[in-house]
Order: C-alpha cells, then sequence, then structure tokens
C-alpha cells in the first residue's frame, strides 16, 4: 500500500461535480456548486466535468491525487450503486486507499426531483455533507479471511444438484445435502416441464448422473444441518444421516428395485444405500447454497369441495393421473370412470386476499402470485384435449399470467385446442357443489367475460391449481439466522442489486426456498449462487467489506450491552484483557448491522465507514447549508 | 396542487438495501418532491442511539423519516430492534415536550414511490404545522 494510504494526513478533499451530460447540470447550477465547494473546510480542490465517470472525469481525480494535492475524494453524480465501484477503483489506481471516498447522490436525489434554485441548494448541501463525512474517513483495509475449497449445498432438488454441479465444476469440492432418500425434489413429481415439454425424469437422470458421477461431489441423503458455526470461507458444519422413516419408507418401496442414479417417476433419483442407524459427518465448507425447494398449498377441507368431494383434485395429483393414462382419442377415465368435462381452477392458495380468504393453520395467507401455475394449468389443459379430445377443459381463472418465454404459447394453444375459460373475480369465486344433470359434480361461476353471467357447469372432475409455499423451515432459519419476507420464503438482500445473496456473507440463495419460480428460472438461479460462490472461494481467501463493527477499548467498559444486542452468533465476543473484559469482533462474521452501536453507551464500538461522528458531520453541514448557516 | 414546503430541513435515513435505492427510484421516475429533504445512507438506522435523533432536534432538523427495510429488513432482527429503540425515543421526545410526530418510523421498498413521496409530504406538513424544533415545547 502507498504511504498515501494511511488517512491519518491532515484531509485534502477533492470534489468533483459531474454534468452527467445535462442530467444534472440542466437543473443544478453545477459552477455555483463548485464555488460553494471550493469554500468548505479541507476542500483543497472543486472541479467539475461533463461526465466524471468517463476516462478524462477519472483522471482529474487520479492526477489531483498523484500531485498530492487531495488525500480523500468526493465525487457528487448519479446513485453510488451505479459509479461509487468505479471511482473507488480510480482512487486505488492512484495509490490512495479506496475508502478515503464519499460520494453525494445529485441526480436521482436532486437533478430528477428538483428544479430550479432549490435543486441547486440542495446539491451543495449534499456536497457539504460528503465534505463533512470526507473530513471524519479513515484508511481501511478489507478483511482477508482464508477461504476452504469446499461448498455445501443443502436440498438435492434440482436447484440444489445445478449448484453442486457448477460448483464442482469450479473445481471445488461439494457436499449436497438432501433431506430425502432421493434426489429430483418437486421436478421428480412432473411429468413434463414447461416450456420445452421435456420429460422431468429424463431432466432429472441426466442432472443426477453428472452429479452422482463426480468424485468432487458427496452426496448424502436422509441427512439435514444439525450443527452450524464460522463464517464465510469456514463454516464449520455437521449433517446428521437418520434411517428413513414413514413417508420416505413407502417411496423407498416404491423404489426397491432402482439403482443407483436411476429415476423412479414420482419418487425421485435414487441416490445409493441409506442409513441404518444415525450417524453425524462434520465439515469445514467455505461457501454455502440454501436450495430448500418449497411445497405445494394444501387446499384447507371443503375449499371446492376439497377432501369433502373425492372428485375434487389439485394439479399435482391430475399430473400423475394423467402420466399413467395413454392417449385415447377419447375420454380421459379415472378410477374407471369417464370424464366428459372438467374444470380446472386457477389461483388456489395464491393470491389470498385479506378479508376474503380465510387463514391457513398458521394464521397465515399467501398474499404472493406463485407465477407457475397458470402456464402449468395451461400446460395440463393442453395435454387433456390432446390426448382426450372428448374430454372438455373449462379454465376458471382469475387473470393469466404466462410470464416467460414460450408460456403464452400455452395459453394460445389451449385456447386453439377448444378450452372454454371463464373468469372469476375473487370475491366471487367458482362454487363447486355435488351432483349435476349427467355429472358428478356443478361448478357455478360468475363469468366476467360474459358481463357476470353466472354460468353452472356439469363436470366430472374439479382440478385445483395450487400454489406454491415456503417449506417449513424454522429450525434451520433459526440455527442460521436466515432474514424471511413477508411471504415467509428465504429473503436475498437485495433483488437487483445483490440477487441470491444473503447478509451473512458466503451463503446464497437457489431456487424456489427464496420465491415461486420454475425449473428454468430455478436452475439459472443456482447457477448464480454457485457463480457467486465459487467467485469467493477461487483465490484461497475472502476479501470481504471493511464495514463491520470496531471496539474501542479505550471506551470500553465491558458491560456486554454489544454482545446482548449483537444479532449474528458470535460476531462479538467478551475477552479477558489486563483491563478487564472487553469486548472484541470478529470481523468475519459481522453483518455491519451496526445494532451494537445503538446499544452501547459508552460510544465503544463503531461501524467502520459508516461511524456516527461522521454521520453528524454530514447532519452539521446539512443544517448549516439548510438554514443558511453555510460557508 | 404544490406540496407544503417547510421552513426546516427533514432528514430521512435511508437503508442502502431498500428505501435509499427506492429514492432513486423515484428520482428515475422524475417525481417531484419537496426539497428540503436530505437523505442519508444507513445500512440499517438501528445503528443510531437516541442520542442522535435528539441532537438532531438540537441542531434544527425540523423532522426525521427513518425509511427502514421493515419486516424485509436483511438483517433479522435489526427491524425490531429498531422498533424498540423508537419507541425509547418517543418517550425521550415527550420528556422534552418536542412532539413525537417529527420522528416517523416507516418502511420503504426499492420501488415504494408513493409511498416515499407520500412519507415526505406528510412529514412536511407536521414540520410546517410545529415550526422550529423545539417550539412546541417552549409554547406549551
Amino acid at each position: 500500500m502507498s504511504k498515501l494510504n494511511n488517512g491519518q494526513e491532515q484531509p485534502k478533499i477533492g470534489v468533483y461535480v459531474c454534468h452527467c451530460g445535462g442530467n444534472i447540470s440542466d437543473h443544478v447550477d453545477v459552477a455555483k456548486v463548485v464555488e460553494q465547494a471550493g469554500g468548505l473546510a479541507n476542500v483543497t480542490v472543486a472541479r467539475d466535468n461533463s461526465f466524471m465517470c468517463s476516462d478524462p472525469g477519472q483522471e482529474l481525480i487520479i492526477e489531483d491525487i498523484k500531485s498530492g494535492k487531495v488525500n480523500r475524494i468526493v465525487v457528487a453524480s448519479c446513485a453510488p450503486a451505479l459509479h461509487e465501484t468505479t471511482f473507488r477503483g480510480a482512487i486505488a489506481r492512484a495509490g490512495l486507499n479506496p475508502y478515503l471516498y464519499e460520494h453525494a447522490n445529485i441526480r436521482e436525489q436532486v437533478s430528477w426531483v428538483h428544479h430550479g434554485p432549490g435543486a441547486t441548494g440542495k446539491a451543495g448541501a449534499l456536497v457539504a455533507a460528503a465534505v463533512g463525512k470526507a473530513g471524519e474517513l479513515e484508511a481501511l483495509e478489507p478483511i482477508r479471511v482464508q477461504a476452504e475449497a469446499h461448498a455445501t449445498v443443502l436440498g438435492g432438488g434440482v436447484a440444489g444438484m445445478s449448484a453442486a454441479r457448477d460448483l464442482a465444476a469450479q473445481g471445488l469440492k461439494v457436499a449436497l445435502v438432501e433431506k430425502s432418500p432421493f434426489l429430483g425434489g418437486q421436478v421428480a413429481q412432473l411429468d413434463k416441464t414447461f416450456p420445452s415439454n421435456e420429460a422431468a425424469g429424463e431432466l432429472l437422470s441426466a442432472l443426477a448422473s453428472q452429479v452422482l458421477g463426480d468424485e468432487r461431489i458427496t452426496v448424502y441423503t436422509c441427512a439435514e444441518l444439525s450443527e452450524y458455526s464460522g463464517y464465510v470461507g469456514s463454516f464449520k458444519l455437521k449433517i446428521r444421516r437418520t434411517p428413513p422413516t414413514g413417508e420416505a419408507l413407502e417411496r423407498l418401496a416404491m423404489a426397491k428395485d432402482a439403482a443407483a442414479g436411476e429415476f423412479v417417476p414420482f419418487v425421485g433419483v435414487a441416490a445409493g444405500p441409506v442409513p441404518g442407524e444415525a450417524e453425524e459427518v462434520a465439515l469445514v465448507s467455505g461457501a454455502m447454497v440454501l436450495a430448500t425447494g418449497f411445497e405445494h398449498y394444501t387446499p384447507a377441507v371443503g375449499e371446492y369441495g376439497y377432501g369433502q368431494m373425492q372428485e375434487v383434485i389439485t394439479l399435482p395429483e391430475l399430473i400423475r393421473l394423467m402420466a399413467d393414462e395413454k392417449a385415447t382419442g377419447g375420454q380421459l377415465m379415472v378410477n374407471g370412470k369417464p370424464i366428459a368435462n372438467v374444470a380446472l381452477i386457477h389461483c388456489v392458495g395464491s393470491r389470498q386476499i385479506p378479508g376474503i380468504h380465510p387463514p391457513g393453520p398458521d394464521g397465515k395467507l399467501n398474499q404472493h402470485c406463485s407465477r407457475v401455475c397458470c402456464t402449468a394449468t395451461l400446460q395440463a389443459a393442453c395435454e387433456l384435449r390432446e390426448k382426450f379430445p372428448e374430454t372438455n377443459v373449462f379454465e376458471m381463472y382469475r387473470d393469466i399470467r404466462t410470464y416467460g418465454r414460450g408460456h403464452e404459447e400455452y395459453y394460445l394453444n389451449a385456447g386453439r385446442s377448444g378450452v372454454i375459460f371463464a373468469r372469476y373475480e375473487p370475491e366471487a369465486p367458482p362454487v363447486v357443489t355435488q351432483g349435476g344433470e349427467d355429472s358428478a359434480l356443478t361448478v357455478t361461476v360468475p363469468d366476467k367475460l360474459l358481463a357476470g353471467e353466472e354460468l353452472a357447469i356439469g363436470v366430472d372432475l374439479v382440478v385445483l391449481a395450487v400454489g406454491m409455499e415456503p417449506r417449513d423451515n424454522q429450525a434451520l432459519v433459526e440455527k442460521m439466522k436466515l432474514p424471511v419476507g413477508a411471504d415467509r420464503f428465504l429473503l436475498e438482500v437485495h433483488p437487483k442489486l445483490r440477487p441470491v445473496e444473503l447478509p451473512a456473507a458466503g451463503i446464497y440463495l437457489a431456487g424456489a426456498c427464496q420465491a415461486p419460480m420454475d425449473t428454468s428460472e430455478a436452475v439459472g438461479a443456482a447457477g448464480a449462487a454457485a457463480a457467486k460462490a465459487g467467485a469467493i472461494l477461487s483465490a484461497g481467501f475472502v476479501e470481504l467489506d471493511p464495514f463491520v463493527a470496531e471496539v474501542d477499548e479505550t471506551k470500553c467498559v465491558g458491560s456486554g450491552a454489544c454482545v446482548q444486542a449483537c444479532l449474528a452468533d458470535e460476531a462479538i465476543e467478551m475477552t479477558e484483557t489486563p483491563d478487564g473484559q472487553r469486548a472484541r469482533v470478529n470481523p468475519a462474521l459481522c453483518m455491519g448491522c451496526g445494532v451494537c452501536v445503538a446499544a452501547c453507551e459508552q460510544g465503544a464500538i463503531e461501524l467502520s465507514g459508516w461511524t456516527l461522528g461522521q454521520y453528524e458531520a454530514m447532519v452539521d453541514a446539512i443544517v448549516a447549508q439548510a438554514l443558511g448557516q453555510g460557508a | 396542487m404544490d406540496a407544503c414546503v417547510a421552513k426546516y430541513p427533514i432528514l430521512i435515513l435511508a437503508t442502502e438495501d431498500c428505501s435509499y435505492p427506492g429514492a432513486n427510484s423515484v428520482g428515475q421516475a422524475h417525481q417531484n418532491y419537496p426539497d428540503n429533504t436530505y437523505i442519508i445512507r444507513t445500512p440499517t438506522p438501528a445503528l443510531f442511539p437516541e442520542k442522535f435523533y435528539l441532537d438532531c432536534f438540537d441542531k434544527g432538523v425540523g423532522g426525521i423519516i427513518i425509511m427502514s427495510c421493515g419486516v424485509e429488513c436483511p438483517y433479522e432482527g435489526a427491524y425490531p430492534a429498531l422498533a424498540k429503540r423508537v419507541d425509547g425515543i418517543y418517550a425521550l421526545m415527550k420528556q422534552r415536550g418536542l412532539d413525537i410526530r417529527r420522528l416517523r418510523l416507516t418502511a420503504i421498498c426499492t420501488v415504494c414511490n408513493r409511498a416515499f413521496i407520500k412519507e415526505v409530504n406528510l412529514m412536511n406538513q407536521v414540520v410546517a404545522e410545529l415550526g422550529a424544533p423545539g417550539s412546541e415545547a417552549r409554547a406549551a
């Protein structure tokens, strides 16, 4: 590191204001902002440029650093998410510590929302605030921790297997941990996948053969995470394998003759012997991928007649029924009975509305759209019409959400093949009653497409397009302190800025554990998770952002308040020192939330890069500018 | 109708994962809101102790909107900790005679444009009504 990096010199702050073409300068008097900035304390250089992110713009900064004019940088431009990294890179290239940098957002938060003198005044205030913070900045170093070239994937469905395969392809050793005796997860419960109509069994067989045939991947079936500690680069895990019981035994009986790697329809891919007695395996992993999947919504007894009328089934049940039925050119037969008419009801257990839909046993509603069931239902309808053209199909929907590439074709094909659509409002859903003129059931629904005219359709089968629910991961959530969204799925940090990442470094999400998604999307998310995990493990060490808590032992009195407040296990611990108990932060475990900062009455713990002193300097500058006390 | 613009600055503590990008989303939509609002980025507002808020009012900040991630907070447990702390700050504000409407805890997502503008306008109305921070205590 250069001697310029010490951050201890008297601050010499360079302010660089961007015009962003005219995006900023059309509404902000940039010259005035530069002039004001030049008069602020510690500012030695104030410049402007048409595009600060351009090479000439960055060169301004680099030259000023190299010539010793500045040792801290403020750039006033667009949102920091766009170019904070750009400018930190330029600063590092000039030999200065890249964290001696602050960003003022004067495009998205000024010129695009304010006009006239107020815009210039606010831009000046935000620049002053950034200068205030810059004066308090200290050089920071990324936190470097050794990284084990090993990843653990929880969940052996299509997302988990994909992630394991992609991680192994990067040269990493992988542990694939699956709760059941089989690989394949929910995709094993399908016959064909959309939009390619590829057989689910073929897809899973191909994937499983790659996983089971790769010596870098160890598959643990009948296994769960029993212990978890550590941090990115070195997660210390215990995997507990237990002999199968209950439903797992039934599935094993269905696949008793299957060899390892063989796909058994609606069971999964056999993955070798199951444990005869409980056993525990200890692992050290550099990264983790959670691919714990989803569950189908189970309708309440009586919901559209489910559980009371044997002719009411769910879409997964229909898929299984149809898989066993050869195309006849006639009518679908179910339990020996011909099905002349079938009604498919959408949005069962999805898009539930408070006050209309009763909550589930856990008191929750599924207010989310499950996204995939529209296309899955239309796929089933098309297959019904193709294989059994004498069976009439009625689809009762709220909205058709065939959002993916190739999905809309199912809707078009369903219409062309004679499927009849009726649109219902959530306040007036279809009502299923026993008996009809020539049918087992009657479905009554006011059809919005016919201006609310009530249709009464005699049908022999009702199929409920059940939605996707988060799997019950409570034990895992508590053990790993995982964030859970309002929809109860696992929550990534940010869908655009940090997709598939959790706030705890080195843990990633793959597949439908984070939201309803189809097979293609699940595999895509798995690829993203594997790529991110592989990227951090490939160097043998991990460099983490330095924005973590830091204790000033001269102020710490050992109260332990920070330890109590800390949200991450073992991120702060009390240690014995010659002066008594003092708090100490493990930077690799610290999530950088700063909850400990507020808890310390002595002000002995701060979040590096986001200190209270820096915030106070910002507030002072804002107030001074806003109330006209500025320089 | 023009939005009410208070004389005193309004501070917005915005989370870098939710409401700060949310404020940027308002900008990307070119939706106007009063220019007496100053957005400060933070990993989570749960890091600010009570004193920080009280000092802000002492310095002349008319109102503070905490724009958190709410239940979508990526730091499991941070939002309940923040809500509890805000309760404590309200108690301290009452002791000082500060109207607790000057501090508002909200949850704003990355695309909550309307909610963002609504909160800004609401706080402006409050600050315009109350005037200088602390003036309500002196008037009482």
